[in-house]
This record gives C-alpha cells, sequence and structure tokens, in this order.
C-alpha cells in the first residue's frame, strides 16, 4: 500500500514537471522506444558506459529537416570515436500522418540515417527530457548523467554559425572536459504532443 | 463627359483590385537592439511577435493578430518579427507576400541576425510564436508562449491600457 501510495505520488511529480527540462547533472531519463527502421524496440540505458546523444527531431519540421544533414554529418563522425545517437520523434502521428512509422521509415531510409529514429508514440520520452521544440539535443555521459542540452549549432546556415554546442560538447566530453557552454538555446518547431 | 470619368473610376478600382495595391511593411534587420525603432514612439503599449512561415501555430495565428491590430488604434503598437532567413536559402520574398495576403498593416521585421542574439534581446527560449507586451517605455507586461487566442488577448491589452490610464 505504502508502496502504491509513493508510485502514485512519484507519477503525479513527474507529471507536474513534465514541462522542466532536465538539469544538467541530472540523471537522464531511460527508454524504450520502436525503430521506425526495423521495428524493433531500442532500451536506452543511461548509464551504459557509452557518450549518447539524443535528438528529438521529425518529419513535418522545416528547421529540424535543415539540421538533418548537420545531425547525419555529426553522428557518422563521432561514432567512429565511441557516440551512439538516438532521435526520438515525438510528434502526434494521429494528427499529421507525416509522422508515422512507415513515414518515418521511409525518411530515414531515404537520408540515410546512421542512428536508429524511435517513435516516441505518446511523447513521454520528450515530456521526461523536457524536450520543447525539433531539433532538441541533449548528451548523456557513460553515467547516465545529462552533460548537454540545447541546440545542435547556433544558426542552421554555415555561414552564420559562431557556436557549435553539440560538437563542441562532444569534444569536450571525449577528452575528458567540462563542457563550458552546456545549456544552450533550442529554436525550432513546437512539439505536436500527443494529446 | 461624366460618362468618361465613370468609365475611368471602374478601370482604376479594377485594377486596384487586380494589383492587390496592399504592401506589406516588411524590413531587414540584423541587430536585434534596432527592432525597437520599428514601433511608432506614441503608443501606450506595444506588442511583438515572434513567427516564421515554418511555425505551423504562427501562421494559423496571423488572422487573430490582424483583428487585434485592428480592434486598436494607435494605443496599441504591433510588429512582428520574422525569423524565416533562419532556414538556409530563405528570401524576403514569401514573408511578404504571405503578409500582403493576410493584409497585415502592422510592420514586420525580416530578422537576419543571430537567432541566440535575439533569444537574449528578447528573454525568449527559442519556442515560437511567442507573443510579448510592453509599455511605451520599453518595460515588459505580459508575454504568452504559443499560438494566441484572440478575444483573450484582446482583454489583455484592454486591462492592461485601463491600468496605463
Amino acid at each position: 500500500m505504502k508502496k502504491s501510495l509513493f508510485m502514485i505520488m512519484l507519477l503525479a511529480a513527474s507529471v507536474a514537471c513534465a514541462d522542466e527540462q532536465v538539469s544538467i547533472g541530472a540523471n537522464a531519463p531511460a527508454f524504450s522506444l520502436v525503430n521506425a527502421v526495423d521495428g524493433k524496440t531500442v532500451a536506452f540505458q543511461p548509464a551504459d558506459g557509452n557518450l549518447k546523444v539524443v535528438v528529438f527531431t521529425c518529419n513535418q519540421c522545416p528547421y529540424a529537416k535543415a539540421f538533418e544533414p548537420r545531425i547525419i554529418e555529426i553522428a557518422k563522425r563521432f561514432e567512429a570515436r565511441g557516440v551512439r545517437f538516438y532521435a526520438v520523434n515525438p510528434n502526434d502521428d494521429a494528427r499529421f500522418d507525416i509522422e508515422t512509422l512507415a513515414n518515418m521509415k521511409a525518411r530515414a531510409t531515404e537520408k540515410e540515417y546512421p542512428f536508429p529514429y524511435l517513435k516516441d508514440g505518446d511523447s513521454a520520452t520528450a515530456r521526461a527530457y523536457g524536450a520543447r521544440v525539433t531539433p532538441h539535443v541533449f548528451v548523456v555521459d557513460g553515467t547516465g548523467v545529462v552533460r548537454y542540452r540545447g541546440y545542435v549549432d547556433d544558426s542552421a546556415k554555415p555561414e552564420d554559425r559562431k557556436t557549435t554546442g553539440l560538437t563542441d560538447a562532444l569534444n569536450s566530453l571525449l577528452t575528458g572536459r567540462d563542457v563550458a557552454n552546456n545549456d544552450t538555446r533550442a529554436f525550432g518547431c513546437t512539439i505536436k504532443w500527443k494529446s | 463627359m461624366r460618362k468618361c470619368a465613370r468609365f475611368a473610376a471602374i478601370f482604376l478600382s479594377g485594377l486596384c483590385v487586380a494589383g492587390n495595391l496592399f504592401a506589406a511593411d516588411l524590413r531587414p534587420v540584423k541587430e536585434p537592439a534596432k527592432i525597437a525603432a520599428v514601433f511608432p514612439r506614441a503608443a501606450q503599449l506595444r506588442l511583438v511577435n515572434v513567427w516564421a512561415l515554418w511555425c505551423a501555430p504562427c501562421v494559423a495565428e496571423m488572422p487573430d493578430l490582424r483583428a487585434i491590430d485592428e480592434t486598436f488604434g494607435a494605443e496599441v503598437a504591433m510588429a512582428g518579427i520574422s525569423l524565416d532567413d533562419m532556414l538556409p536559402d530563405a528570401s524576403p520574398k514569401p514573408v511578404a507576400s504571405f503578409l500582403d495576403k493576410h493584409k497585415i498593416a502592422f510592420p514586420n521585421v525580416y530578422y537576419t541576425g543571430n537567432p541566440d542574439a535575439l533569444g537574449d534581446y528578447l528573454k525568449f527560449d527559442g519556442e515560437i510564436p511567442i507573443t510579448i507586451v510592453y509599455d511605451g517605455a520599453g518595460k515588459e507586461l505580459w508575454r504568452h508562449q504559443g499560438r494566441i487566442n484572440r478575444d483573450q488577448t484582446i482583454a489583455q491589452l484592454r486591462s492592461l491600457l485601463r491600468r496605463k490610464r
């Protein structure tokens, strides 16, 4: 009974805090989501010993699509150094057909995503991370702690780029340094929440 | 003679309709600090709306913003800030066409600067649309993240104006 009450309180607290971004230094939420590419469930274990990037993205947002080649390029570069990437689509596919598993698979295949493209069907993972927009990036270290959150770069235009938030964070963490600019402002399209 | 004058009037009005002579006020701005210059100085309240064509709720609320602009006179000055230039290969042309189509009379900024600098300037987290109301001296009075509700925003502005009187 006490355990049930505790679980209810924990659930209520997590719902109440759903809009808050997971803090830098906090433990990242675990998740298990279906990969649209092969239909298999991918379990994200925060403390698996690997440096990881969770990118909330989608099929419909022009700003997310503008960053897509850049995310693929960064993923290819850093996966060779042991960093694992997870693209998570939290948009409501009941309201937006473009966000269904089939359309996600089509996009991931066409663009040759080098990472799983996971369906966050009830938007619960995005809520747990406090993601607000697409694209919104979180970097989790091998112990499961969030070390960076925010944008990929400060501009989708290479010529206007002044800071490369995600790349800088990964380079710092891979060389054992703290991330200097660990909390940046993610611009993008509002997540189309599953209600 | 009278016949000629009537013909000329009909011809000219036809030209206006066919040519859509409404032209949006869209100004390129690179420095966030220069955005304030688009407002008429005399206004009691200044409303800023940050939007982009790639943002679905932003596009959806544009008729509401027009209605709000038409509800108030010079006491509420409005300005939009388009973030369309954030996308590669962007151009102001579709933004101007969209504003023309919706007959948006208030000025709009086509922001070409760094997005982060604008976020710092307006103190917002990057999620659009966002609507912020300032008093004539630039003090923030109200802000709304996400799509606005037309009636609630009008009521809010009326309430703020009453407090100013």
